[in-house]
């Protein structure tokens, strides 16, 4: 039998290896989509909730539709053409018909549009959109960008981070959940008022312990909560037969041991949200939000994807992740998903059911997941998308004399911060004497070469109504003597810093240039020195660096989401500056209800940030995009923000120019 | 033959387990989490999110729970691409490499042999030598230089393939001939090389004098002695298809498991890094006992266990 086996051995691999090839080589057809464009990396996800990209941004801003959408100012009704931009992206009516805001700008109320719908039929209602960002907040959903309702709406932070006190009304989530880690709020809810927390001791920790942090968080999961619930029925609570009883929850298994009676297992207890935070449908179809200060941005807020709403039938039928996936996902944008191929591509198709599915023209898009930057101009070059959202920076000079680039200054800027706790950088002279030595036009000439503007303030133009202050110059002189009277003349005495940058070609190159100009200045020696983006984050997260690279791209248009980082202990400040005049700007400007003295305030915090100097700005970006001509409606703005329900493609001219 | 497959899947799982543990401990070492992102979440938000990826409880538990898992077969949730399973996202990108690797390896032996071959008997002729210069070329010339090269010639010059993507077979042409190119080369190295020593055997003198045809001597008797370098190299060059593919998997946008472990090692995904660890592991570990089999067909003196 043996032998047999061994003769047959190479006829069975001759036929494995034409039956592997066969496998290999069979493709099924895959009809091109009218509309093809990269995407960059694949998205993390296309929740709205969770993510933070503008990748992600592109593809969420197809399948979902907010309160209001930004689009073309031209499109418009109350368009002034002496006034706007006419490509300048301007919050405009969407799934809410109309919207009112009160007079003191605090309380808007929206109309639900009346034919809004779900892709599966079921109308759009308010209540989806409390339910959205009441999930949105909710602290296990963990928002990267729930400021974005949790600085503005009333009640809405002390929600997400789960503050609550004595006499509050609070919602205590028990653990009836279907899935124990589902990050939306899901099990059965206690209203009740909150009488009391029993903390006991606190654990007594070094603050340079590693774990200090874990261990306080621990004993905060013992601290046990009495509540005294509700005792309505209506709200379908359970345990309430005796009304005014006090209940004791905890959400560790092991509760205080200074209560020593028994505790009920919960996972949260938060602000009732009801009846603590400013959002609440008054009707199906109006929406009241009450936010702290009037803010004149919120409706650009509105208009941002992290406040889309999504479906909480399908979000709770499915679960997470199991929802967002092509045959289960419930959208209300103008596209929905047909496929998703990791890495490779997602298909977007028409949404029937769209309100506004008349005025959408192209039937399907392709969003191809390519990250090699050669590789998205060869593929655009050769024909096979119609939109390349970035190039390779050396080709730059060259394709920037082409009819189809599309290029302009957008929200955007490349900065260094500086640690101020380092004992060289505390001095404010050190500082201004490396911002000043810092040739700017020289890196946008030589090395960046896309068409970039010198950042000699820290908020890019271009914002509406906003004069920036008179801002830094490129000043050698002023550099020297600067550095001398702290010092370090002639760079005598200084010691060598590091800076610190995320692994990459072009940070590298602008490291490397910034280090000669000091040098050349200032008489300096400075180390570039590149880490691997985690490490890198981790670094400067600790302040274990000297001087490190940054790019910030603004969430809306204002000077808000460029001067809001620097706030002392704000999540992103990370320089360890802190400033009180500066704060107390900031909070005036939120309570400013005048737009014209707001940016006054405003203008004055920049001001101060630009003679501390916790930062070396060094340029604005801008948008690198490459479109064929037969696509028409995509221009440049500001956000570098395109929508492409109202594009069109001219499907002669492609087949033309292909 | 049965008892050597049992001993080697035995080891095999013993392998694994080994790799699972080195990589487990050198991921979570390594500075910067999963989580770390431009804009920085509060730390009671970062805590919800490290107890929904288990992350939270001690590293001894954290290293017990994962092993559990994986060892069932379930390789958790991916970080990084949150809405997404490892299992799927290997499940997706793993025929897609195997359909580049497969055809790359294919044209590479066929390739190869062949060159080797006609180079062997034709020795010293001027096929002998524009073959061996050419292979010399291959083996040199890394495979990222000759996909820019293909991709000037092939999509630009002259306009045959598409510049990348993945879909139709068009688009696994270009990307399999560079990814397989110097292996070929290597391969007709080593197949002459085999096919010279063989030819001198007095065994294949004595079949020629029993008057077999060219074709026959070099097919019965020659070739699957002189094949059996080229057999033992093809473990190792398993292995450099799929290290190769990392990088042109990037360059013909291909989405492929090469894409998805350089993303999750920088990524600190941990799960699809140590999901495509363990996936490249047993790839290596099956094909070199493919190998060590075939060893034993082509050649009766070879003894498995």
């Amino acid at each position: 039998m043996l032998p047999d086996f061994r003769t047959s051995l190479p006829y069975v691999a001759l036929a494995l290896v034409i039956g592997a090839v066969a496998w290999a080589v069979s493709f099924g057809t895959l009809p091109p989509a009218d509309f093809t464009f990269i995407n960059g990396t694949e998205i993390e996800s296309v929740d709205p909730a969770v993510v933070t990209g503008s990748p992600e941004g592109r593809i969420i801003d197809e399948l979902f539709e907010g309160l209001f959408h930004n689009l073309p100012a031209e499109m418009s009704p109350d368009f002034d053409a002496s006034r706007e931009d006419p490509q300048e992206l301007k919050p405009q009516p969407a799934v809410a018909k109309s919207c009112q805001i009160s007079e003191d700008g605090k309380t808007y109320t929206f109309q639900i549009r009346r034919s809004a719908r779900w892709s599966n039929g079921t109308p759009v209602t308010a209540h989806d959109f409390v339910w959205s960002w009441q999930r949105f907040l909710h602290p296990e959903v963990a928002a990267q960008y729930a400021y974005l309702l949790g600085d503005y709406v009333r009640g809405a932070s002390a929600y997400n981070k789960g503050t609550v006190h004595t006499g509050d009304r609070v919602d205590v989530e028990l653990k009836t959940r279907k899935w124990p880690h589902q990050p939306y709020p899901q099990g059965t809810l206690v209203t009740g008022i909150l009488r009391e927390i029993i903390k006991g001791e606190p654990p007594s920790v070094e603050a340079s312990d590693p774990t200090a942090q874990d261990q306080l968080a621990n004993w905060k999961d013992e601290w046990v909560y009495l509540v005294e619930a509700d005792s309505s029925e209506s709200r379908g609570v359970a345990g309430t037969e005796n009304p005014n009883r006090l209940e004791a929850y905890c959400k560790s298994a092991t509760s205080t041991p200074s209560f020593g009676g028994e505790t009920i297992a919960c996972h949260h207890v938060l602000p009732d949200f009801d009846e603590t935070v400013g959002i609440r449908a008054t009707d199906d179809h109006t929406l009241e939000v009450t936010l702290n200060h009037a803010t004149p941005y919120f409706l650009q807020l509105c208009a941002f994807y992290p406040l889309y709403p999504v479906n909480q039938t399908c979000v709770e039928t499915f679960g997470y992740p199991a929802w967002t996936k092509a045959e289960n996902i419930v959208n209300n944008g103008p596209f929905r998903m047909e496929f998703r191929r990791i890495r490779d591509r997602i298909r977007l198709v028409k949404n029937p059911q769209y309100w506004n599915a008349d005025t959408v023209k192209i039937q399907s898009i392709d969003a191809l997941a390519v990250t090699s930057e050669t590789t998205v101009l060869n593929m655009y070059l050769h024909g096979q998308t119609d939109w390349a959202t970035t190039v390779p920076a050396a080709m730059i000079p060259d394709l920037s004399k082409r009819d189809d680039w599309l290029s302009d200054v957008f929200l955007g800027i490349y900065f260094y911060r500086l640690n101020v706790k380092h004992p060289v950088l505390s001095d404010v002279r050190v500082r201004q004497a490396l911002n000043l030595a810092v040739n700017r036009q020289e890196l946008c000439d030589n090395v960046t070469r896309a068409g970039e503007r010198p950042a000699w303030t820290f908020c890019p133009s271009g914002i509406p109504g906003y004069t920036a202050p008179a801002g830094l110059e490129y000043n050698v002189s002023r550099a020297k003597q600067l550095l001398a009277e702290a010092g370090y003349p002639d760079g005598r005495g200084f010691p060598q810093l590091e800076l610190l940058y995320n692994t990459s070609e072009s940070h590298k190159t602008i490291a490397e240039v910034i280090q000669q100009q000091w040098s050349r200045n200032l008489g300096i020696k400075v180390t570039p020195k590149n880490r691997e983006w985690g490490v890198f984050l981790n670094d400067v997260d600790n302040l274990n660096y000297h001087i490190s690279r940054l790019g910030w791209i603004g969430d809306y248009v204002d000077p808000n989401t460029f001067l809001d980082l620097f706030v002392t202990d704000g999540a992103n400040n990370s320089t360890g500056w802190s400033n009180p005049e500066y704060d107390r700007l900031l909070e005036q400007s939120r309570a400013e209800p005048d737009p014209g003295k707001r940016f006054e305030i405003l203008r004055q915090a920049e001001e101060i940030l630009l003679s501390e100097l916790p930062i070396i700005p060094i340029y604005f970006y801008v948008s690198k995009n490459l479109v064929k001509p037969h696509v028409r409606g995509i221009h440049s703005n500001l956000r570098d923000i395109h929508p492409l329900h109202i594009i069109d493609v001219d499907p002669l001219a492609k087949k033309a120019g292909r | 033959m049965i008892s050597f497959l049992i001993k080697r899947s035995l080891w095999m799982l013993f392998t694994l387990w080994i790799v699972f543990t080195v990589s487990f401990f050198l991921m979570r070492a390594v500075p910067g989490g999963p989580f770390a992102g431009e804009r920085k979440v509060s730390p009671e938000v970062e805590r919800n999110l490290r107890a929904r990826y288990d992350l939270d409880a001690p590293l001894h538990q954290q290293y017990l729970k994962n092993l559990l898992r994986t060892a069932s077969g379930d390789l958790g949730p991916s970080f990084k691409l949150a809405d997404f399973t490892v299992n799927e996202i290997l499940g997706q990108g793993f025929p897609v490499s195997a359909s580049l690797g497969i055809l790359a390896l294919v044209f590479a032996c066929t390739l190869g042999v062949a060159a080797g071959v006609a180079s062997a008997i034709y020795r010293n002729s001027w096929i002998d030598v524009g073959m061996m210069l050419a292979a010399t070329i291959g083996v040199a010339v890394p495979n990222f230089v000759l996909a820019s090269l293909a991709v000037l010639l092939f999509v630009f010059i002259w306009p045959l393939f598409p510049a990348g993507g993945w879909g139709e077979l068009q688009h696994l042409i270009l990307p399999s001939i560079c990814l397989g190119a110097p292996f070929a080369a290597y391969i007709a190295r080593l197949t002459r090389t085999g096919m010279l020593d063989v030819l001198g055997h007095d065994y294949v003198r004595t079949a020629r004098a029993k008057g077999l045809s060219p074709y026959q001597v070099i097919t019965r008797h020659a070739l699957p002695i002189a094949l059996m370098p080229v057999v033992s190299y093809l473990g190792p060059a398993t292995a450099g298809i799929l290290t190769g593919s990392l990088v042109l998997e990037r360059i013909f946008a291909i989405p492929g498991m090469g894409s998805h472990f350089i993303d999750a090692a920088t990524q600190r995904d941990y799960t699809l890094a140590m999901g495509a660890v363990l996936l490249y592991t047993l790839l290596l570990y099956v094909m070199n006992t493919l190998v060590d089999v075939a060893y034993w067909v082509i050649d009766p003196r070879v003894k498995l266990g």
